[in-house]
């Protein structure tokens, strides 16, 4: 056997004096099984979390105002940036950090490549992410946010602060005041809760029916010259975000926006005051050839 | 006088029984004391005051978290984490940098000279003294210095190694083919024949 130094005899016998002296005893066992436990569940939390950023950032993407960009913003790309959900990415990205972190602080984490552990806990929060989705988590979960939190910028809030603009020719709220046929000016009040006259003299049959619909609607069009609580529709779409609406409806919404500003092209401008008179014109004039989206359509296919 | 042999205990089987009664601690002790004291000399705890003072806290943390200890590494391995990290904190705590590394015998030199691995092309010679080694593996990078130590001078396995630094098994394959060779870059290159 090998002879003990000094050094070796003194630390064995200061090691056994301080453990007897200082009473020093060995953790428990749940102690380390609370660890262990303790990093993977937060691992679980990230993952959860990360989905859930997945399937609102999917929400968002897929079902926003892609439809009625034209409506909202000089391009696509100044649209995309504005509409981009920020706090679901830089949450995605914070838990995706917290992810790897505890994934490598597990008993055996050290043993796999960062690559392998960065890659599987995006693949785990993308994957649970697009189920969620599917399932119309994204939308359940924007929404309640945007129920129960005041600052939190949900996608319903975006839409407002989108088409809430009457100065630019959008307005959002619903009916609530028919008149009676034959006159086409009917009572809308917007989600400020100003009251407005629509003039739908140059809405369709369907638009007008959305209209009647009692639900909340996004209108394009132009204020009155002559009267400031006048506008005049040019068009009338679905909310779409009361409820999570599918991809078809998205769709056929964004086919029925472009549809209804590209017939107002090329089209001759209607002196104002004829609207006010409640009647449909027969003429292929209109006030709506010169409203902001008609003319950023136009300026993108010239 | 007719001697008995017996098996001696795994060093698992003792810290079930350290758990129970904690004299049994001395026995892991005997058995790790000395390779663990050469083991942070190497690392650079050169001063023996140091060195007790490390040797201890491994010792105290090993006990407190024998609990802790994961059955599917090698007790060995687990100490060796231990020590390691324990040389780290020093080093932190004391605001120093390692002071060089007593590298081995004349024999781990040689041993640790006719190595080849990873596709190094280098043939070292055998004139190569343990003063040389020892300059040159202060001058590596710190991430190639101690998988070298554990590699060539504490003989682990490559996942041994892994377990002791907590990294991949691939990135120790990575650490020792780099680290191999900027080592040789370093090394007088009088002592070398490429």
């Amino acid at each position: 056997m090998e002879p003990h130094t000094t050094t070796e005899r003194s630390c064995r016998d200061s090691v056994m004096h301080r453990i007897e002296g200082e009473g020093i005893l060995p953790r428990p066992k749940s102690y380390f099984t609370m660890h262990e436990a303790t990093v993977w569940a937060l691992w679980g939390l990230s993952i959860i979390i990360g989905a859930l950023a997945v399937a609102v950032m999917l929400f968002a993407f897929m079902h926003h105002q892609f439809a009625f960009y034209e409506a909202t913003h000089e391009s696509f790309v100044t649209f995309f940036v504005d509409a981009l959900p920020y706090l679901w990415i830089s949450a995605f990205g914070l838990m995706a950090v917290v992810a790897v972190y505890n994934l490598r602080h597990t008993k055996h984490g050290y043993r796999y490549p960062v690559w392998q552990i960065v890659v599987s806990s995006l693949v785990l929060s993308v994957a649970g992410g697009t189920a969620l989705h599917v399932f119309g988590f994204g939308y359940v979960v924007d929404h309640a946010l945007g129920q129960g939190l005041s600052q939190y910028p949900s996608q319903e809030r975006l839409e407002s602060r989108l088409w809430q603009n009457p100065d630019q020719g959008r307005l959002l709220g619903r009916v609530t005041r028919q008149m009676q046929p034959p006159s086409l000016l009917t009572t809308f009040t917007d989600v400020d809760g100003l009251k407005w006259m629509l003039d739908t003299s140059e809405l369709s049959k369907e638009e007008q029916e959305l209209l009647f619909s009692e639900k909340n609607i996004k209108l394009v069009g132009l204020i009155s010259e002559d009267d400031a609580f006048l506008f005049h529709t040019c068009g009338a779409f679905p909310y779409l975000l009361d409820r999570p609406a599918s991809q078809s409806e998205f769709r056929a919404a964004r086919e029925a926006f472009e549809h209804k500003m590209r017939g107002y092209e090329g089209r001759e401008l209607l002196p104002l005051f004829n609207f006010r008179e409640g009647s449909p014109t027969e003429s292929q004039d209109s006030l709506c050839g010169d409203i902001i989206p008609v003319r950023r359509m136009g300026d993108m296919h010239r | 006088m007719e001697l008995t042999t017996t098996t001696p205990l795994k060093d698992e089987e003792v810290v079930t029984l350290t758990i129970k009664d904690p004299n049994q601690y001395g026995i892991l002790m005997e058995r790790y004391e000395a390779k663990l004291k050469r083991y942070i000399t190497r690392l650079g705890v050169r001063h023996p005051e140091d060195q007790l003072d490390v040797l201890q806290e491994i010792f105290i943390k090993a006990y407190r978290n024998l609990n802790g200890f994961d059955t599917s590494l090698s007790f060995s391995s687990w100490m060796y984490r231990i020590a390691h990290n324990e040389a780290i904190s020093w080093y932190r705590k004391k605001n120093v940098r390692p002071e060089g590394h007593l590298v081995g015998d004349s024999e781990e030199i040689l041993e640790f000279l006719s190595e080849r691995e990873e596709g190094t092309e280098l043939t070292f010679d055998r004139q190569l003294n343990a003063e040389e080694v020892a300059r040159a593996l202060e001058q590596i990078d710190e991430k190639y210095r101690e998988p070298i130590i554990l590699r060539f001078f504490e003989h682990k396995e490559y996942d041994e190694i892994s377990d002791i630094l907590e990294i991949p098994i691939g990135s120790v394959g990575t650490l020792l083919h780099r680290g191999k060779k900027q080592l040789a870059g370093v090394l007088n290159k009088d002592y070398l024949r490429i």
